[in-house]
């Protein structure tokens, strides 16, 4: 098996190399990552797909500075992250990333606005009012922005949540399943203004999916499988996707589910 | 049902740890009180038991009245002839004349301080038992009680002096026990021949009492020794006088009693609050699996009885384990009461079956109450809450129950103000109850408000601190309750702070406006009815530094069934040591024979004026219409120490006591008070129970029984209040595990653990503000009441403690801030994955 980067690929952000991660000792040992070697590219959109407990999520947090890795190195912008401390990484987070959860995005005391210039505000910084303007109209939030979560439905959260992430202009915005609990309709609405800000604005974004058709929004798609990048290639469609992954026995078993 | 209930005990165990210190402490108070109050009136009655167990009867004077205001009324000496009469009586088997009273102990003029002397009397009849040594048969022998031979450090062969009427030079030759202990429960016991006794209290050929013992039935001979000897005489069966005797001794402690009252009703508010909210907290969390289980068939009404029943089984362990903590406490309890100035014998303690039933009773129903309603919440979840996302508590807080409590606050309010206009006491009470009940109802509606108001400045210091306001916003009844609970503490505190103050300096203002005497000669000791020996005052006017002198006594006398108290007062000489302002009549008109002065207060409640009479009843002569001849303000009342005042020559045809309270002395011309006293100190140097007191000081004494009070709810409430801070602690350990998530989104989206630790501190911080503003405010409105009601019995300016207010709120928000420390830091300590990658 051999880790894919793809050609003409524009200079990576994220290099990430043989990454392992262990939980459990022993008989008990799982590999969340086996020696997981990826690289993002800037400014574009790339999709993370595999099967449940590929190690997709596992993957994401790390490359996130989120999580710690047993072995492995993860550079995102040019700092090691493996070498920086719980402290630094948090600073780390906060000035380089944003996130787009599944669900649960949104902090359930706060108004929608105040959600999104929550990370800006955890900086110490100020909104670019006119960005942050520029997102919730084209995100179709606006009328919503003095809402708490609670008043909004699933798609205004996440939308919300897609603000919040992109209202400081981070170098990468991580979303895992960020569709996942949409139905369809708004689901296809989040993947193309995702899209659109890869495209229009060189937002860099990395998104974990199980998913063929939010795979087809990205310009990118690598595969995962038992803690390992198996597989990638660039411009993928829906069809693509499910044509490769029919290649997975395994895969093929989870997207009939 | 019972297995998910005990299940649910289990998992949640620690979660209701907080609970169950709630209830042991509130149990543990109820426990304290009765076991110290059984114990008291027990030690009590066996004291008198022994001291009369040894005579079948006991011939006295009569008075009219055995005791007034814990202390045994003076009674005159029987003449020596009485006894003759007595023992020539047919059936009287022997006659003992018994001569008893108290002296003070020095040991080569070191103050030994009080002790109660009695005559020998030999066993069996006699209460004191000869433990070692010999007898004191002869004169100038003592023996001395075994306990206090011990704690004084005297042994057989020591010489002491006995000091009262005369200063008599004695020797200890024997050590008694009292019945089959060491000594009685309170005080030293001096035994010494009757002669010496007779001497040194001055009773010349007469006796105390007679005991008397016969071979015929007591109810017998009673009679006939009552024809012989007439109504001047009392005879007495030993359970007569165990009664009367215990009696007097325990209304001592009516007003420890009402203080632990008091704190125990405080202390179960203040915990039925935690409790509330921890149930409220635990049923909150378990929405989800609620939801499920009722999906799969379970009744509300069973989730009732298990949420109830997870509240029995609480109350329950809490009440047992309450019960031996109080039993325990009790000794620290007596401890602290004497601390504070209250006689209580010591003994072992007496544990009635009562007790421990009150005390369980009263722990299990305050736990059930106050998990009604969370339990009516559990039983009221739907099962497609289980489908839902989040548990937390509804913003909103019941229209119905806003409107109520507004109500009872109100009503509470108008009639707690109204005994400042004339309505009676208990009124006060009744209002502020009520009030305390309606502000309890309302207030998660007036904390959003106040949280709002206390962290808009705040806020300014960054999303931490915001976040940490909207944390304590958001589940308004919860942070109410534990608002309230430090509150109820704080308040009582504070109340009790501004009257005592307001008292204090309308004390200390009375005196000052009233007396105008340099030095005040006084008893050392807190004697109710004064401690001055008769001699000092002769002393006194011997001293070439004195201008003018005068004494003042104090007598009880019984006012229409209730015990009251009297000033003695030289009307020829009273006005030249204080300002006597008359409202009708004149001072010196007491020296008409018989006259009383009474207050301005009395005389427009009563309806009394110059030329009508008042009806009083002396111990000694019985009932008496005393006719009033002058009215006076009722600040100088309040600065002589009573309502009513009389001459000293009509005290002495109604009382025996011949101890001064005070000598009021005024310096010669030129002479400053402080060479005055110096004077005075030097003459008086061979009288060690007195002191020569400036105004400071004596006014220092007269508030000294305030500050003893307050320093004693203090020291109590000061555990009520730990409970509470730890409430705060449990609550926002609570909050954290409900927002593990959000904390966890929180970290993942940049927030420092430092940060996380600052939002809970300032949660707790917005809690012990809050807590400190409500408190402060009922604690000042119920002082206020409390002082306006007060103010109708005796002027009463209203005083606030501000540095005291200050510092007692400072303490409890820099104990709100400790208490979230360990919070802070678990909240800090979560790892952010954990919140966000699992459902
Ligand atoms: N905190 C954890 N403790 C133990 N095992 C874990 C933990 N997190 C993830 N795993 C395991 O690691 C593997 C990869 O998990 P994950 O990265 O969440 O997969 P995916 O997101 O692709 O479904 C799974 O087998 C999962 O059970
Ligand atoms: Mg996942």
């Amino acid at each position: 098996m051999n880790p894919s980067t793809g050609p003409a690929a524009p200079a990576p952000i994220i290099v990430a190399e043989r990454l392992v991660k262990t939980y459990g000792t022993g008989a008990a040992a799982v590999h969340a990552l086996d020696h997981a070697t990826l690289s993002i590219a800037a400014g574009r959109f790339t999709a993370v797909m595999g099967p449940s407990g590929s190690g997709k999520s596992t993957m994401m947090h790390v490359m996130a500075g989120l999580d710690s890795v047993d072995s492995g190195t993860v550079r995102l912008g040019g700092v090691e992250l493996t070498e920086l401390s719980e402290r630094e990484r948090t600073v780390l987070r906060r000035r380089k990333v944003g996130f787009v959860f599944q669900s649960f995005n949104l902090v359930p005391s706060l108004t929608a606005a105040e959600n999104i210039e929550l990370p800006l505000r955890l900086a110490g910084k100020r909104a670019d009012s006119a960005w942050v303007d520029e997102l919730v109209t084209t995100l179709g939030i606006q009328e919503r922005l003095s809402h708490r979560p609670n008043e909004l439905s699933g798609g205004q959260q996440q939308r919300v949540a897609v603000a919040r992430a992109l209202a400081s202009r981070p170098e990468v915005v991580f979303a895992d399943e960020p569709t996942g609990a949409l139905d369809s309709r708004a689901g296809r609405a989040l993947l193309a203004f995702l899209q659109r800000a890869s495209r229009e604005f060189g937002q860099t974004i990395v998104m974990v999916t199980h998913d063929p058709v939010a795979a087809g929004f990205a310009d990118r798609v690598e595969f995962l499988a038992d803690g390992q990048v198996v597989d990638g290639f660039d411009h993928p469609t829906a069809q693509a996707v499910l044509d490769r992954m029919a290649r997975f026995d395994a895969v093929a078993e989870e997207v009939a589910a | 049902m019972i297995r998910f209930t005990l299940a649910q005990l289990i998992a949640h165990r620690v979660r209701l740890a907080l609970t169950v210190i709630a209830v042991i402490l509130g149990v543990a108070f109820v426990t304290g009180s009765l076991v110290l109050n059984d114990t008291a009136q027990r030690l009590f009655d066996e004291q008198f038991r022994t001291a009369s167990a040894g005579a079948d009867l006991t011939v006295r004077t009569a008075t009219a009245f055995d005791s007034g205001m814990g202390v045994e009324v003076e009674r005159d000496p029987l003449p020596a002839h009485v006894v003759e009469q007595v023992a020539a009586i047919d059936g009287v088997d022997a006659a003992i004349a018994v001569a008893k009273g108290s002296v003070r102990l020095e040991d080569r003029e070191v103050d030994l301080g009080a002790a109660q002397l009695t005559s020998w009397i030999p066993q069996p009849v006699g209460a004191f038992p000869l433990r070692d040594g010999t007898a004191p048969v002869e004169a100038g022998e003592v023996a001395l009680d075994v306990a206090s031979a011990g704690t004084l450090g005297l042994r057989i062969g020591d010489r002491l002096t006995l000091v009262a009427d005369q200063r008599i030079e004695v020797r200890i030759v024997g050590l008694v026990g009292f019945g089959d202990a060491e000594g009685p429960p309170v005080g030293t016991a001096v035994i010494a021949s009757l002669g010496t006794a007779q001497e040194a209290l001055g009773l010349g050929a007469a006796v105390s009492e007679l005991m008397i013992t016969t071979d015929l039935a007591v109810n017998e001979l009673q009679p006939v020794l009552g024809e012989v000897l007439g109504a001047s005489y009392q005879v007495a069966t030993a359970q007569d006088l165990a009664t009367a005797g215990a009696e007097a001794a325990a209304s001592n402690l009516e007003m420890l009693q009402i203080v632990l009252v008091a704190m125990s009703v405080a202390a179960l508010l203040m915990g039925s609050f935690l409790i509330g909210n921890t149930f409220a907290i635990v049923v909150s969390q378990r929405t989800r699996e609620l939801a499920m289980v009722r999906a799969t068939g379970a009744t509300g009404a069973q989730i009732l009885r298990s949420v109830l029943g997870e509240a029995l089984v609480v109350g329950m362990a809490a009440s047992g384990i309450g019960t031996m903590v109080g039993i325990g406490g009790a000794i620290g309890l007596r401890a602290l009461a004497r601390g504070a100035g209250v006689t209580i014998p010591d003994g072992d303690l007496v544990v009635e079956p009562r007790t421990v039933l009150v005390a369980v009773c009263v722990g299990v129903i305050v736990t059930l109450a106050a998990a009604i309603g969370p339990a009516r919440r559990a039983a009221a979840i739907s099962p497609v809450a289980a489908m839902r996302q989040s548990a937390a508590e509804a913003r909103l807080v019941s229209r119905a129950r806003t409107t109520v409590g507004a109500a009872l606050l109100t009503v509470g309010a108008v009639l707690a103000a109204m005994p400042s206009f004339g309505a009676d006491m208990p009124m006060l009470a009744v209002g502020l109850g009520i009030a305390l009940a309606g502000v309890i109802l309302i207030a998660p509606v007036v904390i959003r408000p106040m949280v709002r108001a206390i962290g808009a400045p705040l806020s300014r210091m960054g999303v931490a601190v915001r976040l940490a306001q909207e944390s304590a916003e958001r589940a308004p009844r919860r942070t109410s309750a534990t608002v309230m609970a430090l509150a109820l503490g704080l308040a009582l505190m504070s109340f009790a702070a501004i009257v005592g103050a307001s008292v204090k300096t309308a004390t200390g203002e009375q005196y000052r406006e009233v007396i105008q005497a340099d030095v005040v000669v006084e008893s050392a000791g807190q004697e109710m009815l004064g401690g001055v020996h008769a001699a000092v005052f002769d002393e006194v006017l011997g001293v070439d530094e004195v201008g003018a002198a005068t004494r003042l006594k104090y007598g009880h006398w019984r006012d229409a069934g209730m015990m009251s108290a009297l000033s003695a007062v030289d009307p020829d000489a009273i006005e030249e040591v204080a300002v006597i302002r008359m409202i009708d009549g004149e001072i010196a008109d007491l020296a008409t024979p018989g006259g009383v002065v009474i207050a301005q207060r009395v005389a427009e409640e009563r309806d009394l004026g110059v030329g009508d009479e008042l009806t009083m009843t002396f111990a000694r002569t019985g009932e008496k219409a005393l006719p009033v001849v002058g009215v006076v303000a009722d600040t100088t009342a309040r600065a002589l120490q009573t309502d009513f005042l009389v001459s000293l020559d009509t005290y002495a045809q109604h009382f025996t006591e011949d101890m001064d309270a005070s000598v009021f002395v005024v310096g010669a011309a030129g002479v400053s008070a402080d060479r005055l006293a110096a004077a005075l100190e030097r003459e008086l140097v061979d009288h060690p129970t007195v002191q020569v007191r400036d105004q400071a000081a004596v006014i220092a004494g007269r508030t000294q029984i305030i500050d003893q009070l307050f320093g004693l709810v203090t020291v109590l409430l000061a555990f009520a209040l730990l409970i509470a801070v730890l409430g705060i602690a449990n609550t926002l350990a609570l909050s954290i595990v409900e927002r593990t998530r959000e904390i966890g989104l929180l970290r993942a989206l940049g927030m420092s653990r430092a940060h996380v630790g600052a939002m809970v501190q300032s949660e707790a911080v917005f809690v012990a503000a809050t807590a400190v503003v409500i408190g402060t405010v009922l604690g000042a409105a119920a002082a206020f009441a409390a002082v306006g009601a007060l103010g109708t019995i005796a002027p009463l300016p209203l005083v606030v403690p501000l540095d005291q207010l200050a510092w007692l709120g400072a303490a409890v928000a820099f104990a709100g801030l400790l208490a979230a420390f360990a919070p802070a830091r678990r909240a800090a300590a979560l790892p952010a994955l954990e919140a966000i990658s699992h459902d």
